[in-house]
């Protein structure tokens, strides 16, 4: 049965429900899971004071009701199951999942998904910056999973990627795959300037060429049997790669020593 | 048991457990990928002398093969997985990775891992570029002729090899007449190979020989040149005697493959110089599989008997 949060009143202050997870409340009954902390604001306070709480102790998904951009970590460090926000989120959601599928309604703030390993986030639209990407101070960002963005998305998407699928079906900001270590991101609409800077290995795919730094080469127009096996393999890419048979390769960057390649459709 | 009047030996074939994998094959036409597929499935007989049995299952249209190209799906078998995991690359290697435009996928999930391009991606000295989307890694190596394609792993499958079955005909025209209609029709059956050239083996063999070291030797008792002077299985009017050997994933599929193929010859039937069918065996003590011949045409037996 769905495991349903419905907030009581418009938050005051910025939530952090990192670690709620339909794992986690479907283990409680309802009078514990309203005992559970979570910070709000400066302090902490039972998730019981924030929502109303359905089912706890159900097996289904949980549905967040009404989303809200005050909710941050919305689905981080979820392993299983499924988490449904009927609205937008805050920042950090789904950062490092390792499984399961979170689908938000609305925008989502900055670091969606940021080092997550495994699990799907779907975005029905805009992501902040830096989706995808290392959270601050780390060094790594994804290394696993899928993030669908539906909408566009921030600066700095699959910064430092190192695994992975990220797409995009509307426009990427500045510096998309930043320093990206491996993994693919795909972009529909258009990119942003600066991207690709510092890139080692990873694939970035585009329908037409972006700015890229001075150590991309251009390496021409191939017949790529990759571009095929993509297509018809990874669902997601299927509408990007429809019917795609050869890419121009932009390999980079190499004024960093790096292998990373743009492959641009158009 | 006779069916159209060609006599079913009570007799059976006996196989023995291989492992086995499924490679498909695709290129950007049909004959460059049946050409990898042959080579790739070249010198592989018999596991006595060529480290694996492999040969092709089946053609494999466009659109239904992971690029969307035309393919060709083979299978490899070999005595035990240490064993497949060592001839698997090497000819991945020498006849797929070198044969123009080709890409090379896994054709099982099920089972332990198979190394394919996981073991030959060194060849591309550090330009290989990995892609591992889901749970499924495949490998792009830069290549002279542009890229070629390959899954990082294959499944396996615990399967049989060495089922078999014996056409006895009157002229070596009838017996080959024979084969060639039974590998046609076993064609159709997904699941197995007959690893030898063209489906058929004319050189059936015994275990042991006179001399000593060699593993093997000609089945001298369905040798026609040899009848009346050795102990032979044969009978007067027979001239010749032509085998079909048989490798699958699965006991079922090689039952399946065998009634197929003796099927087809008898459908030929005695007028078309056929004598009888019999099975190679070791008196059933070796090989844990039996593919009993009578019990396996038992159902088309019946239906022969009613046919007007």
């Amino acid at each position: 049965m769905t495991i349903t949060l419905k907030p009581v009143a418009p938050f005051t202050a910025r939530v952090d429900l990192s670690g709620i997870t339909p794992a986690l409340l479907s283990a409680l009954s309802r009078r514990d899971a309203e005992y559970v902390q979570v910070p709000h604001g400066g302090r902490r306070v039972g998730l019981g004071d924030l929502f109303f709480i359905e089912n706890a102790g159900g097996d289904g998904p949980l549905v967040i009701e009404i989303g809200d951009d005050r909710l941050d970590g919305v689905g981080a460090g979820l392993g299983a199951g499924e988490i449904i926000v009927d609205g937008p989120v805050g920042a950090f959601a789904g950062m490092g999942m390792s499984g399961g599928v979170i689908r938000i309604a609305g925008n989502a703030g900055d670091y969606l998904g940021a080092e997550m390993s495994g699990g799907r986030i779907e975005l029905a639209r805009d992501a902040g910056a830096r989706a995808g990407a290392a959270g601050s101070g780390s060094r790594r960002g994804m290394s696993g999973g899928v993030i669908r963005i539906h909408g566009s998305a921030g600066p700095r998407l699959a910064e430092r990627q190192r695994g992975g699928l990220v797409v995009v079906a509307g426009d990427a900001g500045e510096g998309l795959a930043t320093d990206m270590i491996a993994g693919t991101a795909a972009v529909e609409g258009s990119v942003g300037p600066l991207a690709g800077r510092g890139m080692k290995r990873g694939t970035l795919l585009v329908r037409n060429a972006p700015e890229l730094p001075a150590g991309f080469v251009d390496t021409g127009r191939h017949d790529l049997i990759a571009l095929r096996l993509m297509a018809r393999r990874v669902k997601d890419l299927a509408h990007l790669l429809k019917d795609a048979t050869a890419a121009r390769r932009i390999v980079g960057d190499t004024l960093m020593g790096g292998q990373g390649e743009v492959l641009v459709l158009g | 048991m006779i069916i159209n009047g060609v006599e079913i030996r009570d007799s059976f074939a006996e196989a023995f457990p291989m492992v086995g994998t499924r490679l498909i094959i695709t290129a950007d036409t049909p004959e460059w990928a049946m050409i990898a597929a042959r080579t790739t499935t070249g010198f592989a007989t018999s596991v006595i002398g060529c480290g694996c049995e492999a040969g092709v299952e089946r053609e494999i249209p466009a659109g239904q093969t992971p690029d969307g190209r035309p393919g060709v799906s083979i299978l490899i078998f070999a005595m035990d997985f240490g064993s497949l995991k060592k001839v698997v690359p090497l000819r991945l290697g020498q006849c797929i990775l070198t044969c123009p435009t080709t890409a090379c996928y896994a054709g099982m999930e099920e089972g332990k891992r198979v190394p394919l391009a996981r073991t030959i991606r060194y060849f591309a000295d550090g330009h290989q570029i990995s892609k591992k989307i889901g749970s499924k890694r495949f490998w792009r190596l830069p290549v002279m002729e542009g890229e070629f394609v390959c899954d990082d792993d294959t499944g396996s499958v615990e399967g049989v090899g060495g089922g078999n079955f014996l056409i006895l005909a009157r002229t070596r025209e009838a017996a080959l007449r024979a084969a060639e209609v039974a590998v046609k029709a076993m064609g159709t059956v997904e699941g197995n190979i007959l690893p030898f050239p063209g489906g058929v083996v004319r050189s059936g063999s015994k275990v042991g020989s006179k001399y000593k070291g060699l593993f093997a030797s000609t089945n001298h008792a369905y040798c026609p040149t040899l009848y009346g002077t050795v102990e032979s299985a044969l009978t007067p009017e027979v001239g010749s005697v032509m085998e079909i050997v048989i490798d699958g994933v699965s006991f079922d599929s090689v039952a399946e493959s065998t009634r197929v193929g003796i099927k087809a010859v008898c459908e030929l039937g005695a007028e078309s110089g056929i004598v009888a069918i019999d099975a190679g065996n070791y008196g059933g003590n070796l090989g844990p599989f039996h593919f009993k011949l009578r019990e396996i045409m038992a159902e088309d037996a019946k239906l022969a008997e009613v046919r007007p």
